[in-house]
């Protein structure tokens, strides 16, 4: 009964400023609080019962309560529970005192709440835009339910450039992106370098936002949105196709039937293994180690082509429905995943040997990019980067969902906080995926794929799921609604985190270094960028400037 | 005289031509090893050929901040690596033996460098400047240890002649040639920087500074750059078997000939496993293993002094 003891200690602690509380279950606790008193709330649960920050979410509710709400999602892992602490805000005064003196990781959501919402963080350490456009008049925030999807505000002027900060005296600046050979999707980080030091950086990404979530709250239904969710990432689709469906399940108290969690729980590691061989390889080819670059892939081979089988796609699975899912392993699929899982652990093995025992790649790899356990809380980077660390989290143990109860594990740790650490735990996770996946297709028991759903689902209640990706958790948070679509839904990618991270990171440390630092958290930017409305009046225009730089570049010649 | 001049003049161009030809073949070699390594199925062995004719017959564009240094570099480099080529024993003895000495050699290799220098200038990028601060600091640490090679072989021999030193001076001490072994080592251990390959291609780290000084680089002039880069590899491995390994080269003409080319193929494989098997280096471990060589470089002098 935890959830309910913690929130008797709120109420015991704050009194009347605590509100009322939900509890739906015994790992979900929401608690409205008084505007006045959020900020003391958040400091409690972050600092004193010392709970990892997940998200923050902002939702405009004007619709059906005539208000706007602030939801601050904290974790306590060691107690399985998933905390939201929500506040309600009128619609004519939309400021909410910023928990980012306390809470260093809700940065970036409060500036994205502040660009799409319009609600204002009160006293925000960098009150900067982080998600649209400079561009962009002020005024106009596109998640407001009154906004349509497709809408381009008034006096939006494309051109505009972004303002960046002034770099520090006697630093060079070093652009690095917004395209760069090691980064497969634009973002920029702006370098300070002093010499081959770098002394700082700003980062400005949000360059592929697609409004995704806007999408979602306005055109599509329940079951589209699975597919939708899926195209977040190209790596790690299934993660947010299942944290969804998750999350949907779990406002409208849904269970789907054992044998969909099995499946959910196989794929989930099949697309786990996909990703960390591709990673290393990553990793391997950013210091210029080809060799096991192209072996990793090598191996990584087979993994998609019984992905394929599976699915009928090597990547993007489209897995989940609400209540269960669509494809079936079988007899026969089984036998070749074993045979799949048998040959990986034997190739993989043989790697993993080869690279523990190459000093080279330690020379490049330790004491670089290093985020210790205090980077890692107050930014709260999840995933292999925070167990590289030290911190012991991993969600299909703290917040079991799917099969992960049913199955033994082990939480790869490691100390030294660095990029070699990541790899290390990264390539020794592998033989864990490998351990869950053969124990599913033991325990995997007969019986149907689907709930049978009959009625509507319920509108108004709220669902949170967090599953762990490859990079880290990704986090969804959902508020069902009308016309068979969730009210308000909010993905919060692994990257979103760990992005944040990583000018701290990079900071005091070679040039040459931050490839691999940055590669080192493996970045998604399509997961974060994964806000706004684009419409393909833009697209054209670029399309057209794009033609102009050709043109301007054929000039030079006679 | 006469005679003689154009004969120089001849062995010379046949030293062009061979290195020329050679060159895209190693380079062909040291990819299809790569890809092996890699269980990769690899290009065809002729493929570094149609590559430098393809870039050749490309649009020859402009670009960067100054168009005529950049173009300058690229002639530049491919124009001094092949003079280094006429100085250099391919399987017989230096054929402008005459025209220059261990000093000139020793100036032009250290031109090959600053050719990348000019190049990284003219495209003004901060990457490329970036690149040539690296290419700078580790052409400073670099140089310095074939000149020494060359020194101790001179030191020995008495001489700066071309013909002397390239042939094995380095062991011609009295008694065990501890300086000589000393800067085999350390050559050799060295080598991958000079042909600038993994874990030594720093200064244009492609996942780093994107080809660094070359970035700005397309079509013919692109491919001027590599074919200085590819003959790079064979001239360098010439000298190394000249300076380290002599031995056969004093065979009858085919044999002594082909047991040279031998040895060069043997040192781009060598390269090309240490490269395969490698992750590039961080500039600052570079120098401080470059320092440490030089400093081991340096005992090696003294001995040669002395005598040993």
């Amino acid at each position: 009964m935890i959830a309910r003891q913690m929130f008797e200690e709120f109420k015991a602690r704050f009194g009347p400023l605590i509100q009322r509380a939900d509890l739906p279950s015994d790992s979900r606790l929401y608690v409205f609080v008084d505007r006045s008193a959020v900020k003391y709330v958040c400091q409690h649960i972050f600092r004193e019962l010392d709970a990892r920050y997940v998200a923050s979410i902002g939702s405009d509710d004007r619709p059906f309560s005539g208000t706007f709400l602030v939801a601050h999602n904290f974790a306590f892992d060691k107690d399985h529970l998933l905390c939201s602490v929500l506040t309600q805000l009128p619609q004519d005064d939309l400021k909410i005192d910023s928990i980012t003196a306390m809470v260093p990781a809700a940065s970036w959501a409060e500036r994205e709440m502040r660009d799409l919402l319009g609600i204002e963080p009160v006293g925000h350490s960098y009150p900067k835009r982080l998600v649209l456009p400079d561009g962009w008049p002020e005024g106009k925030h596109p998640l407001r339910k009154d906004v349509p999807w497709n809408e381009v505000p008034e006096g939006y002027d494309e051109e505009r450039e972004f303002k960046f900060d002034e770099p520090p005296e006697g630093c060079m600046v070093v652009p690095f992106g917004p395209f760069h050979p090691t980064l497969d999707e634009p973002a920029h980080f702006r370098l300070y370098v002093e010499g081959e030091m770098v002394r700082g950086c700003e980062y400005r990404g949000f360059m592929v936002h697609r409004g995704i979530e806007k999408l979602a709250e306005s055109v599509m239904s329940y079951n589209d949105i699975p597919m939708l969710a899926e195209r977040i990432c190209g790596i790690c689709g299934c993660v947010h196709n299942v944290a969804y469906v998750q999350a949907v399940e779990d406002a409208a108290v849904l269970k789907p039937p054992p044998r969909a969690e099995y499946i959910r729980t196989i794929m989930l590691e099949l697309e786990r293994l996909h990703s960390h061989l591709l990673w290393t390889g990553l990793a391997c080819h950013i210091v210029g180690f080809d060799t096991l670059f192209m072996q990793s892939f090598r191996i990584r081979e087979p993994i998609m082509w019984i992905a394929e089988k599976i699915s009928g796609n090597r990547k993007t699975y489209a897995l989940c429905v609400i209540g269960g899912v669509r494809r079936d392993i079988t007899d026969e699929l089984k036998t070749e995943l074993r045979a799949v899982l048998d040959k990986l652990e034997s190739e993989w093995r043989a790697v993993v040997g080869a690279v523990s025992n190459d000093r080279n790649i330690q020379k490049r790899t330790r004491d670089v990019g290093v985020a210790d356990k205090l980077l890692v809380k107050s930014a709260g980077l999840v995933g292999p980067v925070a167990r590289a660390a030290g911190v012991d989290i991993d969600c299909r143990r703290d917040l079991p969902y799917a099969a992960y109860d049913r199955v033994d594990f082990d939480v790869i740790t490691a100390q030294s906080a660095d990029v070699w650490a990541r790899l290390v735990v990264r390539m020794k996770e592998v033989f864990e995926s490998i351990k869950i996946m053969r124990q599913c297709l033991d325990k995997m028991e007969d019986g149907p794929l689907q709930l049978e759903i009959k009625d509507e689902l319920p509108i108004g209640r709220m669902g949170l799921s967090s599953v762990e990706a490859p990079r880290g958790e990704a986090h969804h948070f959902v508020i069902t609604g009308e016309n068979n679509r969730p009210r308000r839904w909010r993905v919060r990618a692994p990257t979103y985190q760990n992005l944040q991270g990583v000018p701290a990171m990079i900071k005091d440390q070679q040039i040459a270094d931050m490839t691999i630092s940055l590669g080192s958290i493996d970045p998604c930017f399509s997961c974060t960028d994964r806000l706004e409305t684009i419409d393909l009046r833009s697209g054209e225009k670029k399309v057209w400037s794009q033609q102009e730089l050709l043109q301007m570049t054929r000039k030079k010649e006679p | 005289m006469d005679r003689s001049l154009i004969w120089t003049i001849v062995a010379g161009v046949l030293n062009i031509g061979i290195v020329l030809l050679v060159a895209p073949l190693c380079q062909g070699v040291l990819r299809k090893v790569t890809a092996r390594v890699q269980s990769r199925q690899g290009p065809p062995l002729p493929q570094p050929y149609f590559d430098l004719l393809k870039l050749l017959g490309k649009e020859d564009i402009e670009s960067g901040q100054t168009p005529a240094m950049q173009r300058f570099a690229a002639y530049l480099s491919l124009a001094t690596v092949l003079t280094v080529a006429c100085l250099v024993p391919m399987g017989f003895a230096p054929p402008m033996n005459h025209a220059g000495d261990v000093i000139l050699l020793i100036y032009l290799l250290t031109l090959c460098g600053v050719c990348t220098l000019l190049a990284g200038l003219a495209a003004g990028s901060t990457y490329s400047l970036v690149g040539i601060s690296r290419e700078m600091m580790s052409m400073i640490a670099l140089e310095p240890l074939f000149a020494i090679a060359l020194i101790v072989g001179a030191v020995h021999t008495g001489s700066f002649r071309l013909d002397t030193v390239l042939h094995g001076s380095v062991y011609t001490a009295a008694g065990v040639p501890w300086s000589g072994l000393i800067m085999l080592g350390v050559i050799l251990l060295s080598f991958q920087a000079f042909v600038q390959r993994v874990p030594f291609d720093i200064s244009e780290a492609e996942t780093e500074l994107m080809e660094g000084p070359l970035m700005e680089y397309s079509g013919p002039k692109l491919a001027l750059f590599k074919y200085a880069q590819m003959a790079k590899l064979v001239i360098y491995s010439a000298l190394f078997v000249s300076l380290f390994a002599p031995w056969g080269s004093a065979l009858v003409f085919p044999f002594g000939w082909l047991l040279f080319w031998a040895k060069v193929l043997v040192l781009v494989l060598l390269v090309t496993l240490v490269a395969a098997t490698h992750a590039r280096y961080r500039i600052d471990q570079a120098l401080r293993f470059f320092a440490s060589l030089f400093a081991v470089a340096l005992v090696a002098l003294v001995l040669a002094s002395y005598g040993h």
